[in-house]
């Protein structure tokens, strides 16, 4: 199949890509960019592990072809990170357990990031609905759950995470 | 699995999005939102030689509210801005509601309304992987020419699973269509055939283009219910909309003064149930009026063996689902 030339930017940096039409953005980030953070679960479009930023807007990156978001600004849990040091709801995640094995964790996160951009103090049932987008198999939502309120009270006091 | 190879056609305009359909008409799928037709491509359902992604399409989004009282939404428009939307939240809740209920929270932030729609229908024997289909044998929807659902059938029962229709239909919703022969605006209702393969009058040369809400479904009280096996990120198995208005009464609610009854998931189609309105209209809600139109709502549900609940279990949600939504509705419980 014939490769079309795109020009993606992700976490801030612009990358010139020959891309096949059909592959998909998931496959572009983590086989041409090496970013391997977001993982590829179910395949079938409802475990939201693939999940990223397009424009601050979390989206399924196994369901979107790389040549679509073209012009958007992409962000992936490699772009989290604040200054070389994990942000609050990174951090949190770590202190409450959030992560158990670790593989829907980055996915929860941008889920996360992309609720807090559009709502700074969500209630409880606007926290749990938002987590009801992604799947977690060893079943640790209630410890995210603490965790997101904790990265909310440390980002409103300006102060670190602590227990 | 990956997808099938094909060549990506990014119009900016309606026109242009028309014109490439036209030219590659014979091999050619539609990309909204692509949370129906990326899976279904993964599964080769369909194996298009082009997709036509109308993301770079920008007239085609947003909530337009018109002076007449109306609305007009365009149907690339996501279910995520439609279910937030103050206006429609105000005067269409009903559809907001709807919107909130579909898949999850980020799904709706790639989904459409015009997708929801568009929605193929769905089977337990045809929403499987190539390897799956060929192992247990095709079907009518797909490669085949029988029917594991209703053996012995030449008719396709695949079940019309959007959860937005049924409660369009309740607001008399009309959506246009553009084509080589320019725009046509039908009724939704009309846009629905009842079989479950061909399920849609929509041309391979056409797109579904804006959708209309009329002012005279506006400000009608709006209820949805959903049956689905988890609480998130499932198609419906089972969905009621109602809307309803009374006559002002001086202070307490009056009778009924129109009502209208949707369901989906239960049919190769939503369906508006015939009879709801001469059943309710002039009365003063109470249980068991509530119990004759979930009786009234079964009997349209004909749901067969298509999805992981029994047919049975599906026709009595439809019963009890309606039941609780009038009586909702008429702000009983």
């Amino acid at each position: 199949m014939k490769k079309e030339l795109i020009e993606l930017r992700v976490n801030g940096r612009l990358h010139e890509l020959a891309v096949e039409p059909n592959a998909v953005l998931l496959d572009v980030l983590r086989q041409e960019l090496q970013l391997t953070g977001s993982k590829r679960a179910c395949d079938d479009s409802s475990c939201g592990a693939c999940t990223v930023l397009l424009d601050g807007v979390a989206m399924m990156s196994c369901t979107m072809l790389a040549i679509s978001c073209e012009g958007q600004e992409i962000t992936t849990i490699e772009g989290v990170s604040e200054h070389g040091s994990l942000a609050a709801i990174q951090k949190a995640y770590g202190d409450w357990g959030g992560a158990q094995c670790g593989f829907c964790t980055p996915g929860f996160i941008m889920t996360v990031k992309s609720l807090l951009a559009e709502n700074p103090d969500p209630s409880e049932a606007d926290v749990r609905a938002a987590l009801s987008s992604n799947l977690c198999r060893c079943t640790g939502y209630n410890q995210m759950y603490d965790a997101i309120r904790s990265a909310i009270k440390a980002e409103r006091e300006g102060s670190a995470v602590t227990k | 699995m990956s997808l099938p190879p094909f060549k990506v056609l990014r119009p900016r305009s309606i026109d242009e999005a028309v014109g490439y359909l036209e030219k590659h008409v014979a091999n050619i799928r539609v990309l909204a939102g692509g949370t129906d037709l990326i899976p279904s491509m993964r599964q080769r359902l369909f194996s298009p030689e082009y997709v036509l992604d109308l993301s770079g399409v920008a007239a085609m989004r947003g909530v337009r509210p018109q002076s007449d009282g109306g609305v007009e939404i365009g149907s690339l428009t996501t279910l995520r801005v439609i279910e937030n939307s103050g206006f429609l939240r105000q005067h269409y809740p009903v559809l907001a509601e709807a919107a909130a209920t579909v898949a999850s929270p980020v799904l709706r932030n790639m989904g459409t309304i015009g997708g929801n729609i568009c929605l193929d229908t769905r089977c337990l024997w045809y929403n499987q992987s190539l390897t799956w289909r060929k192992g247990c044998g095709f079907c009518i929807k797909k490669d085949g020419d029988l029917c594991h659902v209703a053996p012995g059938g030449t008719k396709c029962w695949a079940a019309f699973s959007g959860d937005t229709p049924p409660a369009l239909l309740c607001l008399n919703t009309e959506i246009e269509i553009a084509g080589p022969s320019g725009v046509r605006r039908i009724p939704l209702q009309d846009f629905y055939t009842g079989l479950g393969d061909s399920y849609r009058k929509l041309q391979a040369n056409e797109l579904v283009t804006r959708v209309f809400l009329p002012a005279s479904s506006a400000d009608y009280r709006g209820v949805y219910r959903k049956l689905r096996v988890r609480g998130s990120i499932d198609y419906p198995l089972a969905g009621v909309a109602v809307v309803m208005r009374h006559s002002s009464n001086g202070h307490s609610i009056g009778h009924i003064a129109d009502v209208r009854i949707g369901i989906t998931a239960v049919n190769p189609a939503p369906l508006l149930v015939k009879g709801a309105t001469d059943l309710l209209a002039g009365k003063e809600m109470n249980d068991l009026l509530a119990e004759a139109a979930g009786d009234l709502a079964a009997k349209t549900a004909k749901p067969l063996t298509t999805s992981a609940l029994t047919p049975e279990y599906r026709s009595e949600m439809i019963r009890v689902f309606t039941k609780r939504a009038v009586l909702a509705a008429a702000g009983m419980n």
